[in-house]
């Protein structure tokens, strides 16, 4: 029964081939690769929710000597978000890619960036990870290609080195902790890892090359061009899911693995770079001319609110508390990758129907395209952190987990950050709701305007109510080290 | 050490077909500072020295039992007796499939980026007289080394560089597909070895095992037949990527009507 | 012991150097390269963690990771360099 797990990453992979067989066929396929994706992380979910994390030992073989694949909390909610956001973006995307003589490559790599994204969230192995983490850099990178222009495909190989450099990082690590430790596999490890000088040095190694992936600032610098640059629903991806792959393993190193190992000043020096980042990236989106670099700046500030709770998670001793910190940290990652994507297939239907993405130029959008401002609308909702979005509660628990821990430093940056992200989002609203004829009146497709709408309302609205839920699957845990 | 070699030498033929399109294109991401070089060579210097200890204590002061004597203990159950295939095949077959799913889409990538280059001239009699041994030379060699990968080292990376070799010297001596075929049938070697891999560890599922779980008397065989495969992916993407982007054809399938190719 | 010992350094000293142009060189095809330089030593780690004295059989786990790990380092070059070469072919237009 246990084979459930293969699911995620079998049925895109096999449509990726099936996509690739037939060219013409590729949208059909594509999209339902990606449905069926999404039914079996469903499948996945309903047997986590009724009888905790489940474990499959690839081969037959012991964990160790195999590879085994494990779901618990945090994995099974990143698979949630990554299999829903990629079935609107592939609706979306029948639309966007139908005449483009690109579609069938984009199609194939496509379902190979969700096999990556699902492999990389179910590996118990760290081995296994870095294959992962570079099927995900490579597929990611050829879709950002995808757009053609000059800009694009220089955006895309300084992606390419970028990502590669952190991933040999991520390998060094992992070449360490084989010579100390014997074993690859991560529940073994979470028991094994203690403090040292092995574990050190892996520690910094593996983290340096994922912080290179998820652009914290100030290794931040590749990823405006990069995603700004790329088809729009590659960019929603990109900013979406991509990043938050890094993000996650990041998490399961620092909070499981390592436990015993991270100290309070080296987590204060990542919490230091998150805000700086939240600051720096909303500044820069306020200044940016274009909606979709807005958008990408405004991920790199993001992404910094993520790495500020790991001074904090640091500071709490682990149990309720702490899963307390971290369900709201998954809960922010969550609503930003709803939010993110409904955003930027938002700008990809302004950008199809007006021909350029100036924010001072959008003045009619909402006159000709109601739904897609209206997203906008919501989508910055959850982006600035207002009820009732889910980053509302999930900050809400960030300053109490400030007030808990004494970490007062934190507040400030929290506070100026969500003005700023307020004042950006609104300046866009402000042109987009002026009248004007920078967006002439059009036939709107659903097919474009619905995905991403239904996007928004989940990060608003859903997550908003289920938050409960976020907080109740997060702390099952498949690794000794989170739930002893 | 043989695996080493092999692929230091085909990255290195990679990077020297760069040097053969002469300078970079001017990608200058930030002019470097004199403070910044000194920082990154200090930066490097303090992590050699840190690696540096870790291996020292790791391998020298105080080395931990690994895996190998439970890989050795267990090699008698995977099918093959050469440790080494047991690994990549058996124990953790899981990740030599994804990473024949990695060449696959980075042999995408290449082919959304550009187009192929040019061929080159139709070669003269003496280096023809060599080619015609010298192919299937290779591709004898390449059979033997997939053959052999269950004792010996060898398998289907290697059998798939000496392949894609075999159409190296092909495209050189003046044949522009480098033996590969076009259309349908070119997709279809780049899904094959995916293609039987995922089959097989799934097929294997019906029968209440594990996925990739070999039935014990046919494990042998199915690594066998998954080697082949990939072998023929393998070496179809490296003279793919040789070629340096899609050949002419490839869109073709996708757009024009072209019912005979995908029936045949 | 001492043999495996000195292999895995010389890996180490690689792994920085290949990082080092990897950030320093302004050439992208040094950069690519740089990278190279890097997997290699790393691969170079991971073969003499394989060794575990002349009476004893090698580890085989690591070996299998080498090959997997160059396979995967031998795409990621050739994305690098047919994405290089489309650039350089675009500054010629």
């Amino acid at each position: 029964m246990n084979n459930l797990l293969i699911w995620p990453v079998a049925l895109p992979l096999l449509s990726a081939l099936l996509a690739l067989l037939w060219p013409r066929r590729s949208t059909w396929i594509g999209v339902a690769g990606t449905g069926l994706s999404l039914s079996a992380v469903l499948l996945v979910s309903r047997q986590v929710v009724e009888s905790g994390s489940i474990e499959l030992a690839l081969g037959g073989w012991a964990p160790g000597l195999g590879i085994a694949l494990r779901v618990d909390g945090l994995s099974l909610l990143m698979l949630l978000m990554s299999s829903l956001v990629a079935m609107a973006v592939a609706v979306y995307s029948s639309v966007y890619f139908s005449d483009s003589e690109r579609r069938g490559e984009f199609w194939v790599l496509w379902l190979l960036l969700i096999t990556a994204l699902h492999a990389l969230f179910l590996s118990g192995d760290l081995f296994n990870l870095y294959v992962t983490l570079e099927l995900l850099g490579l597929s990611a990178v050829v879709l950002a290609c995808l757009g053609g222009s000059r800009a694009s495909l220089q955006a895309a190989l300084r992606y390419l080195v970028l990502g590669l450099l952190g991933s040999l990082a991520f390998l060094m690590g992992v070449a360490l902790i084989y010579a100390g430790y014997g074993t690859l596999d991560m529940a073994a490890l979470g028991d094994a890892i203690e403090a040292g000088p092995t574990a050190w040095v892996a520690l910094s190694l593996m983290t340096g090359g994922l912080l290179i992936k998820s652009a914290l600032f100030p290794l931040h610098f590749w990823l405006p061009p990069a995603h700004a640059n790329a088809p729009a629903p590659v960019s929603a991806v990109l900013s979406a899911l991509v990043v938050k792959a890094a993000l996650y393993l990041i998490l399961r190193l620092w909070l499981e693995l390592f436990d015993g190992v991270v100290t309070q000043a080296s987590a204060m020096i990542i919490g230091v770079l998150g805000a700086v980042a939240v600051l720096w990236g909303s500044w820069a989106a306020l200044q940016a001319q274009r909606l979709k670099l807005m958008a990408a700046y405004s991920t790199v500030a993001q992404l910094g609110y993520l790495f500020l709770f790991l001074p904090l998670l640091a500071a709490i001793p682990e149990g309720e508390g702490r899963d307390l910190a971290l369900g709201a940290l998954v809960l922010l990652a969550l609503t930003h990758g709803f939010a993110k994507s409904a955003f930027f297939l938002a700008a990809g239907v302004i950008m199809q129907r007006a021909g350029h993405d100036r924010i001072a130029e959008l003045g009619g959008t909402a006159r000709a395209l109601p739904v897609t401002a209206f997203t906008i609308a919501l989508a910055g909702v959850a982006l600035i952190g207002l009820p009732p979005s889910g980053s509302f509660l999930a900050k809400w628990q960030l300053l109490s987990t400030v007030f808990v821990t004494g970490q007062w430093l934190w507040l400030p940056v929290i506070a100026v950050g969500t003005l700023l992200a307020g004042a950006y989002i609104f300046r866009l609203l402000g042109h987009a709701f002026a009248p004007g004829e920078g967006v002439g009146p059009s036939l709107s497709v659903g097919r474009e305007e619905i995905p991403a709408v239904l996007l928004a309302l989940i990060a608003t609205l859903l997550l908003g109510f289920w938050a409960a839920e976020v907080w109740e699957l997060v702390p099952i845990s498949a690794y000794a080290g989170g739930e002893a | 050490m043989a695996e080493a070699a092999i692929g230091a030498g085909l990255s290195g033929a990679l990077l020297l077909i760069a040097l053969r399109d002469e300078t970079d294109s001017n990608l200058t991401a930030l002019k470097v500072s004199q403070v910044t070089r000194w920082l990154v060579d200090l930066f490097s210097l303090i992590m050699t020295v840190l690696i540096g200890w870790v291996l020292w204590l790791t391998i020298y002061v105080e080395p931990v039992e690994r895996l190998a004597p439970l890989a050795n203990a267990m090699l008698e159950h995977s099918g093959v007796s050469n440790p080494v295939t047991a690994v990549l095949l058996n124990y953790r077959g899981y990740d030599t499939l994804l990473e024949l799913v990695v060449v696959l889409a980075a042999v995408l990538g290449v082919m959304v980026v550009g187009r192929e280059r040019r061929g080159y001239r139709q070669a003269g009699p003496v280096f023809c007289g060599l080619v015609h041994w010298l192919v299937p030379l290779l591709i004898v060699t390449a059979g033997y080394l997939l053959w052999i990968g269950a004792h010996t080292p060898g398998g289907a990376f290697q059998a798939g560089a000496t392949l894609a070799a075999a159409g190296i010297v092909l495209r050189l001596a003046g044949n522009d597909a480098a033996g590969l075929p076009e259309g349908m049938w070119l997709r279809w070697l780049l899904v094959a070895g995916i293609g039987l891999f995922l089959t097989v560890g799934l097929g294997v599922t019906l029968n209440d095992g594990q996925f990739l779980q070999y039935p014990k008397a046919w494990s042998g065989t199915l690594i066998l037949l998954i080697e082949s495969a990939a072998t023929a992916s393998i070496a179809a993407a490296l003279v793919l990527a040789y070629r340096g982007g899609r050949p002419d054809g490839w869109l073709s399938v996708a757009d024009k009507d072209n019912d005979r190719e995908v029936s045949s | 012991m001492t043999q495996a010992l000195i292999y895995a350094l010389t890996g180490a000293v690689l792994f920085m150097l290949g990082v080092r142009s990897t950030l320093l060189r302004d050439s992208l095809l040094a950069r690519i390269l740089g990278l190279n330089v890097s997997g290699a030593g790393i691969f170079l780690i991971f073969v003499s963690l394989a060794y575990r004295g002349d009476s004893m059989p090698t580890d085989p786990i690591p070996h299998a990771l080498v090959l997997t790990g160059l396979v995967v380092a031998i795409s990621a070059t050739a994305l690098a360099l047919a994405l290089n070469r489309r650039l350089r072919e675009m500054d010629d237009e």
